[in-house]
């Protein structure tokens, strides 16, 4: 199956995490802040090893910060 | 407008230095189309656009430097660079084979031909490949851009 998106609650977390700045962010789990900003507006997926720092950062499980929205067939 | 990152401005200033220095040197050598040789002229012409290439790059990426905080690439730049060296490969591998094809064709029917046909010189293979070279670079900086606006879905 193929054509599912990945949607996040970043921006959420952020706010909920004392309004982190994307560019806090970027500098805890190791990317640019023009990454982060691609990875909250669905426009790149980022890596596993990306993926479970962002949820680190937050302390909540991965599946609260991302999920897999299948298309309809 | 745009929220440029430190690689996109880098790729930019790229493209510009490339416009800039290889429009220059191309319609130098266009002007030169119709000579057989590779001369000391048109090679010093080619040093210079090298040379000119390199300055406008170390100076514009200094600036850059000192305007902008430079950023390590991460992830996502390795990916959209990995996608377009595969554009800038398919340019280049195409270019060099017509390039191959074209002097295998023309220089055989000039040899077996009783009018009077003009092989490729020396001066226009150097020059083709060099094209064929800029259009591959041209083309994976270009890529870059262009996922880096769309993004990587």
């Amino acid at each position: 199956m193929t054509g599912g998106r990945i949607r996040n609650n970043i921006r959420k977390l952020r706010f909920n995490a004392g309004e982190m700045t994307q560019q806090e962010l970027a500098e805890k789990i190791g990317v640019t802040r023009q990454t982060v900003l691609a990875i909250e507006g669905e426009k790149y997926s980022p890596s596993l090893e990306v993926a479970f720092r962002i949820a680190h950062v937050f302390g909540v499980p991965l599946d609260e910060v991302f999920q897999y929205e299948a298309s309809a067939v | 407008m745009f929220d440029l990152s430190y690689q996109e401005k880098s790729i930019l200033g790229s493209v510009a230095a490339m416009v800039l220095v290889y429009g220059y040197y191309f319609s130098a050598v266009l002007r030169d189309v119709g000579r057989r040789e590779f001369g000391s002229g048109s090679l010093g012409r080619l040093i210079f656009a090298v040379i000119a290439l390199i300055v406008i790059q170390v100076v514009y990426h200094t600036a850059l430097a000192l305007e902008s905080h430079p950023e390590p690439k991460d992830e996502r730049d390795t990916l959209i660079e990995s996608k377009a060296y595969r554009t800038a490969y398919f340019f280049l591998t195409t270019g060099i084979s017509l390039l191959a094809a074209g002097i295998i064709v023309i220089n055989t029917v000039a040899l077996h031909s009783r009018e009077a046909w003009g092989t490729v010189t020396p001066f226009a293979t150097v020059n083709l490949i060099l094209l064929a070279m800029v259009l591959a670079e041209s083309a994976k900086l270009l890529t870059q851009l262009f996922y880096y606006r769309r993004g990587l879905r």
